[in-house]
């Protein structure tokens, strides 16, 4: 080893390590070869051998709690916690800032447009007889109703009122009511037929017209 | 924004309401002893809402281009995809050959959204003759309805030609019209309720209690019902069943027992009619058992019901109805409808008077 490169100490931090033999080999062997030859390296590592001796007697001194084997880590958890109760409890005694929002007119004139758009869109793309169905499921829903309405409203169904006749299946459905003239009677048959009868107030003719199950 | 959002609606709304014409098929054999002289669908339309809505309007102008009298015809509404089938009869017609007639037809029609445009077909079912032949395909079974419309309208002419025929203070012109006023009120008083039929075995009658019902015997009927009974709940009544035993000698093939219903209030009205087929021998008895419920659109409690055999059906296509004697009986009097033709008659007698009535009988 050159007199220039014994002239370069090493770092304080190795040396302490060194001292405390936590040095990894290599870098150990490098620091052990520049100690021999340097008396001020060398003195630094003795004192810091020597500090290391207090210290471990001192840790000898301490309470029974407080033993080499105490879980500092555990310790630096529990005094977070305290910390963050301790902001918590400040927030909950401190008076608040009352916030006022500004309620906008526009999100509402947008929100009722919506509705009434759907609403209308409703009305003119779904038949009635769908609307009233669905009303019936909410009921049901809404009541914990088990009727056998939706059972039964899988079959096929006939029927006949001053209306006139109606067949509702597989959710098609065909309505026959002559220009909603009133029927001057109507009957159903439990094969699966309706039929209603019309007699026309001048000529006299009767007319009956039917729907009938597939 | 408000401008964007009536754009907006305005476009859907337009889109939605958008009703196209109504594209029809009129399907008359060529061998129909009716032909079609002109047809008007001016009012009909489809309208995509959820569902094709297809209303059809349409007047037809027909034209008996046979050799027989034409006594009724029917008429077959349908469409692809739509549910069941609908028909339009006429059974009081008298269209003698070369004449003309009129047929109008009203019916809306909904089925599922499919891509292209609905088609509309109205076919002919069948014609019934004055001799009681039948032409058509007869899909619907009309043919039975057909004839019965024809033996009824026969028995009532009778009945009323014999009343004008005969003397005394019952009988001559007082005597039909005193018969046309007590028809017209009976037709009045006819206390008639919207009825649903369900059918198939998902109802849930099965759990409401059974209940007895009797049959009004008439003893002309060459078939006796008995041992019926039914399941009754709340504005419900289902599951029907009876005996029914062939007192004829002929074999029949079909019959029709018609169904009452008294409420709490002790009114009776026809609530429903329940044909079956079955082959009986003369002297052959068998169970008639229908898997079907009677819904009422108003809340009704039922106390009873009954029924009576109301037409039968042989099988060499003959037909028993009761006879205007077996109908002056108090109960079915009140019950039984008056057929299309008395119905004709008492509203000739409305609109024109006895006069008009008296020359219209004579011309059968």
């Amino acid at each position: 080893m050159s007199r220039e490169a014994m002239s370069r100490h090493v770092m304080e931090t190795d040396l302490a390590l060194y001292a405390a033999g936590d040095l990894p080999l290599w870098r150990g062997v490098v620091v052990k070869f520049h100690v021999r030859g340097c008396a001020e390296c060398r003195a630094l590592v003795e004192a810091l051998r020597l500090d290391r001796q207090e210290l471990r007697r001192s840790a000898d001194d301490m309470p029974a709690g407080l033993s080499k084997d105490f879980d500092w880590d555990q310790l630096a958890a529990e005094m977070t916690a305290n910390i963050r109760v301790g902001l918590a409890a400040g927030e909950c005694v401190t008076p608040r800032e009352r916030k006022i929002t500004s309620v906008s007119w526009r999100p509402m004139a947008i929100a009722a447009g919506l509705v009434v758009l759907l609403a209308g869109a409703w009305w003119l793309n779904i038949p009635r007889t769908d609307t009233e169905t669905i009303g019936r499921a909410l009921r049901n829903i809404a009541t914990g109703k088990r009727g056998g309405t939706p059972q039964e409203e899988r079959d096929p169904v006939v029927g006949a009122s001053s209306a006139g006749v109606v067949l509702v299946e597989n959710g098609g459905q065909i309505r026959i009511d002559q220009g909603g003239l009133e029927p001057v009677m109507y009957s159903v048959s439990t094969q699966g037929s309706a039929s209603a009868r019309y007699v026309d107030q001048d000529t006299g003719q009767v007319t009956i017209t039917a729907t009938y199950v597939q | 924004m408000s401008n964007k959002i009536c754009i907006a609606f305005a476009v859907a709304s337009g889109i939605s309401l958008h009703a196209q014409a109504l594209n029809h098929k009129i399907d008359f054999p060529k061998d129909s002893p009716v032909s079609l002289l002109s047809e008007d669908f001016g009012n009909s339309n489809a309208t995509a809402r959820g569902a094709n809505l297809i209303d059809v309007n349409a007047a037809l102008s027909l034209r008996n281009s046979g050799q027989k009298r034409i006594r009724s015809m029917t008429l077959m509404v349908s469409t692809q995809d739509a549910a069941g089938k609908g028909s339009v009869s006429v059974p009081t017609l008298d269209a003698g050959p070369g004449e003309t007639f009129s047929i109008h037809i009203s019916t809306r029609l909904v089925r599922p959204l499919t891509a292209g445009n609905p088609v509309v077909e109205v076919t002919l079912d069948g014609v019934l003759f004055d001799d009681l032949s039948f032409y058509g395909p007869d899909v619907l079974h009309s043919q039975r309805n057909m004839i019965r419309w024809e033996l009824e309208a026969q028995r009532d002419r009778k009945y009323f030609k014999t009343l004008l025929a005969a003397g005394g203070p019952n009988g001559g012109i007082e005597g039909l019209r005193k018969e046309m006023l007590s028809s017209l009120a009976r037709q009045g008083d006819s206390s008639q309720r919207g009825v649903q039929m369900v059918r198939g075995r998902a109802t849930n009658i099965d759990a409401e209690p059974e209940s007895q019902f009797a049959f009004l015997d008439i003893p002309e009927s060459p078939v006796e019902a008995s041992n019926g009974r039914a399941r009754i709940g709340a504005s419900l009544a289902g599951a029907p069943q009876f005996e029914v035993r062939n007192r004829s000698n002929r074999p029949v093939r079909h019959l029709e027992v018609a169904w009452i219903v008294k409420d709490q209030q002790g009114r009776e009205f026809l609530a429903a009619s329940m044909p079956a087929d079955m082959t009986l021998a003369p002297n052959q008895s068998g169970p008639v058992a229908q898997d079907a419920a009677l819904r009422f659109d108003r809340p009704i409690s039922i106390q009873s019901m009954s029924g009576f055999v109301s037409s039968v059906e042989f099988a060499d296509g003959s037909q028993w109805i009761p006879s205007r004697g077996a109908l002056d009986q108090t109960r079915l009097r009140q019950l039984v409808n008056p057929s299309p033709e008395e119905q004709r008659l008492s509203q000739i007698y409305t609109k024109k008077g006895i006069q008009a009535l008296i020359e219209e009988l004579r011309k059968f």
